[in-house]
């Protein structure tokens, strides 16, 4: 499932690594645990399960984007900026002109933000960490301003049904939409030049930059594309709840980052999973859902979610390591 | 109505223009009503025990202030029979309190408790509580466009004008009824804050001619408060007090207070903390806490969301009662607001 420039070169043999499937693993374990500790709790109904699958939309889709930006070798922390300013320009856009302007803003400021980490990476050769912390604050401070804080309600009906709580044929757009970005994702990542030369630029530059690959225009493309996805992050949830506020987002980053890590993408390049990242934000999901209905207190909660990832993590690094 | 008439009674004496602000109203302009009205008889009460039901505690975050609802609540439902089976922390995220409401909904929960983290847009939030024939309570505030005894059973809170008038009172207290006052108030549309922030400065302007506002400054975010309270000391070194809307920027105040060597300006602030208390015990800047009584909010959203069980309508804004924690009162404030005992610390340092 994973793209992997150094296994196939160095190792191909080793292709199926039982490490890779760490991921699905845990996840399978975790949800086979909380199916039989909590078979009389509604966490089997379907309804539970939807729900996990509709509350990790957003965080999903960001990891997404950051499988792309950690296999390029660099590094996204202003998804949750994004999120929250794209979220916030899209309600105000809605509300002003409705639908089509209103979604072209969301997506718009995030392609802009993601373009302008990009930029900043890619020519002017400042490391990704340091531009995207600069920027995580910037932009938060730009959402904070966008509305002098207030949150400002989502009222058009078109907006919220196609972002939030609509169906089709039955299916939740959450849902689509979280199918339509791991199917993309996916392809491009594991089927296209671009997902080989993100690979080839994340583990080892100089080399890519030899065989003719162009590594600047790889790394804006990653952290631009990284920006559009938190965007359409951002519309998911302006669309789930309704309204949109400076918050949106804020307290993701940790998540996206911890559900692409367990999906087995390195946090120095050159290895990523789509798959292995929704499954790891699914994973997280499930652990948040799950954990609440064992009816443990918020700290109990607290500390065995990060016993786990711990564990998560340290099972599927292992492998680079030694 | 106790309280109600003696606060109207207070404030027309005090001052006619304090008659028409003097009285804490809800988010939606609701009349209080005390805490203590809500009743529930003795059959009642056995009637709810029959019931077998459950609850879950949906918290906006959790602090000192919300363990303590917390526990009102869940003693008030153990007494009631009703079974506490979820408790979660949004984090102040209105999208991680969605995903919470929506998770202990698959308990099927008779009663959720909780405190909406953005009023303004938590009507998406808990309509599926709603639409599940859940009963809803509330404390501070109420999603916008719900309706009470449809929608929810009741709002729980401090009596708001009352907090920030002992704030005022405290105040004048500790200088003699005099000095220079510094003023840093919560700069968002919070009627909480808002309420609090208004009765303290309203209070003063009225009855303390001798005590004047020399410098005020709105605080939106409390991350930033040691900054504002630097740059306020700055431009006003010789400060005799300062009213913080809340204790936790109040700490950043004494931080600069203490960097500038500052031991003189006395802090007035809301809501109990330990470190405020152990400073307060030790006789530092702090010189009082009003503090509400956090455990009976829990208390009383728990006895309101019961009664709806039965079908019984709770008043749609309650308050409860609140009072000034100063070096003598600490231990008993401590029980009285938080119905726990102070921290070791605390009791040793107010010895």
């Amino acid at each position: 499932m994973s793209g992997t420039v150094q296994d196939t070169r160095r190792n191909p043999a080793r292709r199926i690594d039982w490490q890779q499937h760490v991921v699905y693993l845990g996840f399978l374990a975790i949800f086979v645990f909380f199916a039989v500790v909590l078979r009389d709790t509604g966490f089997l109904t379907v309804r539970n399960l939807s729900n996990i699958v509709l509350q990790t939309a957003p965080v999903t889709i960001m990891a997404i984007g950051l499988v792309f930006v950690l296999s390029a070798g660099e590094i996204d922390l202003s998804v949750g900026s994004t999120v929250a300013v794209s979220a916030l320009s899209a309600a105000v856009a809605l509300n002003g002109w409705g639908l089509v302007p209103g979604v072209l803003a969301g997506l718009g400021a995030g392609l802009l933000i993601g373009a302008f980490n990009g930029a900043l990476v890619a020519w002017l050769r400042l490391p990704s960490f340091l531009v995207t912390l600069a920027t995580m604050g910037l932009f938060a401070g730009v959402a904070r301003s966008l509305t002098d804080l207030r949150s400002i309600p989502v009222t058009n009906g078109a907006f919220t049904g196609f972002f939030g709580s609509g169906t089709l044929f039955g299916i939740p757009s959450l849902v689509l939409w979280t199918v339509a970005a791991v199917a993309f994702g996916h392809l491009a990542f594991r089927e296209t030049r671009f997902g080989a030369h993100v690979l080839a630029t994340g583990d080892n530059p100089r080399a890519a930059l030899v065989s003719g690959i162009r590594v600047p225009r790889v790394r804006l493309a990653v952290l631009t594309l990284s920006g559009g996805l938190a965007g359409l992050a951002g519309l998911l949830y302006a669309g789930r709840l309704q309204a949109a506020k400076y918050t949106l987002g804020e307290t993701d980053l940790m998540t996206v980052i911890a559900a692409t890590i367990v999906g087995g993408t390195l946090l120095n390049g050159g290895k990523g999973s789509i798959v292995g990242a929704l499954v790891g934000s699914l994973m997280m999901g499930m652990l948040n859902n799950g954990l609440i209905l064992m009816g443990l207190s918020v700290s109990d909660q607290m500390i065995v979610r990060g016993f786990i990832i711990l564990v998560a993590v340290a099972l599927s690094l292992r492998e680079k390591a030694s | 109505m106790r309280t109600l008439v003696a606060l109207l009674t207070a404030s027309i004496l005090a001052a006619p223009a304090l008659a028409v602000e003097g009285i804490t109203t809800g988010p939606n302009g609701e009349t209080a009503t005390p805490a203590a009205d809500l009743i529930l008889s003795p059959d009642e009460v056995a009637t709810i025990r029959q019931g077998h039901h459950t609850a879950a505690l949906a918290w906006h975050e959790m602090s000192e202030y919300t363990r303590a609802v917390d526990r009102g609540a869940r003693d008030a439902f153990a007494d009631l029979g009703i079974e506490v089976v979820a408790q979660t922390d949004a984090g102040f995220d209105a999208a991680r309190q969605k995903a919470d409401v929506e998770t202990v909904l698959a308990k099927h929960p008779s009663i959720i408790l909780s405190l909406p983290v953005d009023p303004a847009t938590a009507a998406p939030v808990f309509q599926p509580a709603v639409d599940a024939g859940v009963k809803l309570a509330f404390v501070d505030n109420s999603p916008a466009g719900f309706v009470h005894g449809r929608d929810y059973a009741a709002v729980v809170s401090d009596d708001l004008f009352q907090m920030g008038k002992k704030a005022a009172d405290a105040m004048a207290a500790v200088l003699g009824g005099k000095g220079k006052l510094g003023y840093i108030y919560h700069d968002a549309d919070f009627y909480v804050t808002n309420q609090r922030d208004g009765a303290f400065k309203a209070t003063i302007e009225a009855d303390f001619p001798d005590m004047e506002i020399v410098a005020e400054q709105g605080m939106a975010d409390p991350a930033r408060s040691e900054e504002i309270a630097q740059a306020l000391l700055t431009q006003n070194p010789d400060l005799d007090g300062i009213y913080v809307t809340w204790a936790e920027p109040a700490l950043s105040v004494l931080a600069a207070l203490k960097a500038a060597g500052n031991s003189h300006t006395k802090i007035v602030t809301l809501d109990l903390n330990e470190p405020a208390a152990l400073d307060m015990a030790t006789g530092g800047n702090f010189a009082a806490i009003v503090a509400d009584e956090a455990y009976d909010i829990g208390q009383t959203a728990a006895r309101a969301s019961a009664a709806a069980l039965l079908g019984k309508a709770a008043p749609p804004f309650l308050v409860v009662d609140s009072l000034a924690v100063t070096r003598d009162n600490i231990a008993e404030g401590w029980q009285r607001s938080l119905h726990t005992d102070a921290p070791v610390s605390v009791l040793e340092a107010a010895k």
